[in-house]
């Protein structure tokens, strides 16, 4: 830059300050007007929406789908579009490394690559052509992050639309511009404005699109316990289903019944001090992980059995396990596990059957166990599932199979006359409460919702029929 | 009184020269776009404040790490707060810093006399995008740990030296104890002792230049 | 007066404080270096035999995955990092197996199998592999890895040789 243009940036610098304000109170005015609007806005975020709760780091459960945190999502599209690219897309470190690096290297020397003293808009239409489409680009690949690059189908329209779109529309508007801006040196700035607008609105465009016809993924529901109290519940409802069959339903067992292979084998009371005081918690998850293979036990935990318990649900077991048996733990006040029935009050599956079934029948009662085919984890299957479907559950007939069972009678084979179904649950009896909650729902008629069983309900205090 | 306390502290502080030279000074007719930069320090005080406390209950270990969070968040009082704050002022920073970038490109105030301004912003966009990457790992929950194990695999696939790389992020092979323990040490002392330091250096330059004026067709 | 071989009493003392600072910065600097990079100039972990499933349990023409753990000592703790993969029988021949690792050859996600298309895909650029661990689509750069290395026992337990980690 020569003495003479150094020397006008200065004087008209003077200038500009000479109309100009005062740097206090002024800016510093309009400063602390903008960390006041943060702060506030970081106190409503922080309240009003909180931190999204993750379940704990898991390294042997590998069926996580890895996503960085949202100001890296452009990057992370970028790889997997770049992948699309037949025979240059398989040298990962070109987009990994080397394009960042031109990217990061041509802004960092920007000062060094554009000399000009040019400051007006109007003078800088190539550069700041170039940024509109980068800026888009990286907002654009922001929002299609989610949406799958590929798919098996044949033709995968928001595949093709994600390929124009995140790379073949910019590189387009980059070479364009690039082309007007070196080769026709006297174009007009109103070609390159618009060659710029048609880039970033073609980019929105099939951005949009991108999004629009997205294919719906399939999220799994992962819920994670936050406090003590439900902790303690995931737990007891993980080891009603997985442990139950040999330890038992508070872990005194100490010979194995009815289990498949494992008929007669001793076992330690895993209620007892001999373990509680002995196996910290580490312990305890690595014996439910790894199993005890030489004396019978099964790996349950996802490092050793891919389709076993995540260490987040091995930790609430060890919890529950913790409070529930562990005499120098006190168990914080719980809530019951279904809220108690007032008079007249109609059960629904979804309130009350569904934790109940969860805690003291599912365990038996779920695929791959010796149960008549009779499947218990959904509504659907309660209802319609078993060899013996038609007689299980019967609205409103005390002579179902599910009622008599649970009041102690047997079922037996009406050809032969030997016990066909046994008295469940076959080790220890339901109470009387959760008797007549099952009751109640059979002679009400099944209904799934809270909503359908307020329906049904007849509460005593009258509420007058219109 | 005050007048008397005022003139003892100038005379030893030299408060007047102190005012003269950062206070004191005339700029060009500014707007609201003028304040990203200082919303940027305003952020980076706030996430170290807020930082600070949380570092009174974290453990950067992976056996505690989640839990002392959890107990932050439900068992310290306004630790739900300072953690909220720290998480949002995050992704706030890494926006505002960018729109900052974006708003000097627009009105080329990276021109001269302010190239080295520009050269040292972008260090410190760059520190703060490592701050979002270091402490992006601390809770140790699912997300943090494939997030950060596929993109130290990135770093990997530098040629030649990618493997000594990504040791060298995770300390060893995989990511565990070591990994999270450095990522911390970063987090807290090295990144913030860089971003100190450019941040410095870049207020010097900015009094020193003084604040650049909006373009206007002559320029 | 300074002669033509002696040098002035200031420049001595600059050049001595810049020589003595550089030795400082020295001593400092590179056994810093060398602490912080340590855990990289190590060795990896030596190779093993690891168990990842009996034959019975292992049904013939679909993939059945596996997982099984290596402990690495990582500074002060045993860190337990998990493996998985594949394994394929294409026919009753117990020497007729393909185990693929589920490393995605890209960047390392793991891939997942699905049954219903029969490819292997990878959840993080949506790259594709097909049953016999060939790339079909996506930015992987070449198939799954092999363990070619394994043997059954005799309770018919599979065993697979793994390298260092």
């Amino acid at each position: 830059m020569r003495e003479e243009q150094k020397k006008t940036i200065k004087e008209r610098y003077e200038q500009s300050l000479q109309k100009g304000e005062r740097f206090w109170p002024d800016s510093i005015f309009k400063d602390v007007l903008m960390a006041l609007a943060i702060f506030v806005l970081l106190l409503m975020l922080a309240t009003f929406v909180g931190v999204p709760v993750e379940p704990k780091a898991d390294p042997s459960d590998s069926s996580y789908v890895p996503r960085p945190e949202w100001y890296f999502l452009f990057l992370f599209k970028f790889l997997a579009l770049y992948g699309q690219i037949p025979l240059l897309g398989k040298v990962e470190w070109l987009a990994t490394v080397l394009i960042p690096v031109i990217y990061l290297g041509a802004l960092t020397l920007l000062p060094f690559i554009d000399r000009s003293p040019n400051r007006y808009y109007g003078k800088r239409v190539f550069a700041i052509g170039i940024m509109a489409i980068m800026v888009t680009s990286m907002v654009s690949l922001t929002f299609i992050s989610d949406v799958p690059t590929t798919s098996t189908d044949a033709v995968y329209l928001p595949g093709l639309l994600q390929t124009l779109g995140g790379l073949v529309v910019p590189l387009a508007g980059y070479f364009l511009l690039a082309l007007m801006n070196f080769a026709f040196k006297k174009a007009p700035a109103k070609a390159m404005i618009w060659t710029t607008a048609v880039t970033v609105l073609l980019m929105i465009g099939l951005t949009a699109g991108t999004v629009a016809l997205a294919p719906i993924l399939e999220t799994v529901e992962v819920e994670v316990a936050d406090t003590l109290e439900e902790q303690i519940v995931a737990g007891q409802d993980l080891y009603s289903v997985h442990c139950v069959e040999c330890h038992g339903d508070d872990g005194s067992v100490t010979v194995i019944e009815g289990v498949e292979g494992l008929e007669g084998t001793q076992v330690m009371a895993i209620n007892g001090r001999d373990v509680l005081y002995t196996l910290n918690d580490d312990s305890m998850a690595e014996v439910i992980a790894y199993g005890r293979p030489d004396a019978g036990m099964n790996p349950f935990g996802r490092a050793y059995n891919p389709e076993g318990l995540t260490k987040s649900e091995i930790d609430y077991i060890v919890i529950f396990m913790r409070y529930a048996w562990d005499d120098r733990y006190e168990m914080p006040p719980m809530e019951p596990l279904f809220p108690a029935l007032a008079e007249g009050e109609a059960p629904s599956y979804e309130v009350h059957i569904a934790p109940i079934v969860k805690r003291y029948c599912v365990s038996c009662h779920r695929a791959g166990k010796d149960n008549l085919n009779y499947l218990m984890t959904t509504y659907e299957e309660v209802l319609t599932s078993g060899d013996h479907a038609d007689q299980n559950i019967i609205a409103g007939d005390p002579q179902s199979f599910l009622l008599l069972t649970i009041q102690e009678q047997t079922i037996p084979d009406p050809e032969t006359g030997e016990e066909m179904i046994g008295v469940m649950p076959p080790k220890k009896a339901l109470s009387a409460d959760i008797v007549d909650v099952f009751l109640r729902w059979i002679m009400n008629g099944m209904p799934e919702t809270a909503g359908e069983a307020g329906a049904l309900s007849t509460m005593p205090a009258a509420t007058a029929t219109p | 009184m005050w007048k008397k306390l005022y003139a003892w502290l100038d005379e030893r502080l030299g408060l007047n020269d102190l005012y003269k030279a950062t206070l004191d000074r005339p700029e060009p007719k500014g707007n609201w776009w003028n304040t990203l930069g200082s919303a940027s320090l305003f952020l980076f005080l706030l996430q170290g404040a807020t930082g600070i406390f949380l570092a009174v209950y974290y453990t950067p270990s992976p056996d505690h790490a989640y839990d002392s969070i959890q107990y932050i968040m439900t068992g310290v009082q306004f630790g739900w707060l300072i953690r909220g704050i720290h998480h949002w002022g995050a992704s706030l920073m890494v926006m505002v810093v960018f729109i900052h970038m974006l708003r000097v490109f627009i009105t080329a105030s990276y021109k001269y006399p302010r190239e080295l301004t520009w050269l040292v912003g972008i260090g410190l966009l760059l520190a703060t995008l490592g701050m979002g990457f270091t402490g992006y790992l601390l809770p140790w929950n699912q997300k943090s740990f494939w997030a950060t194990t596929v993109g130290t695999q990135i770093a990997g696939s530098v040629p030649f030296i990618g493997e000594f790389i990504l040791k060298a992020l995770r300390g060893g092979t995989d990511l565990s104890a070591l990994t999270l323990q450095r990522f911390f040490a970063a987090h807290i002392w090295m990144l913030p002792a860089v971003l100190a330091g450019l941040v410095g250096v870049h207020l010097f330059l900015i009094i020193k230049h003084g604040e650049s004026q909006f373009p206007a067709r002559e320029d | 007066m300074p002669g033509p071989h002696h040098i002035s009493r200031r420049d001595f003392v600059k050049l001595t404080t810049v020589a003595v600072g550089a030795a400082i910065g020295a001593v400092i600097g590179v056994p810093s270096v060398a602490f912080l990079i340590s855990p990289a100039l190590r060795a990896g972990s030596k190779d093993a035999w690891a168990p990842i499933g009996n034959l019975e349990d292992i049904p013939v023409g679909e993939p059945f995955a596996f997982s099984f753990t290596r402990t690495q000592v990582n500074g002060w703790e045993r860190t337990a990092t998990n493996f998985g993969g594949f394994v394929l029988r294409k026919s009753e021949d117990p020497a007729d197996i393909l185990i693929l690792s589920s490393r995605c050859t890209h960047l390392a996600c793991q891939v997942s199998w699905q049954a219903e298309s029969r490819v292997y895909v990878c959840p993080c650029h949506d790259a594709a592999f097909d049953v016999e661990g060939n790339v079909l689509d996506g930015p992987p750069p070449r198939p799954l890895d092999v363990y070619d290395e394994f043997q059954v026992d005799e309770g018919g337990n599979l065993l697979i040789h793994v390298k260092e980690g």
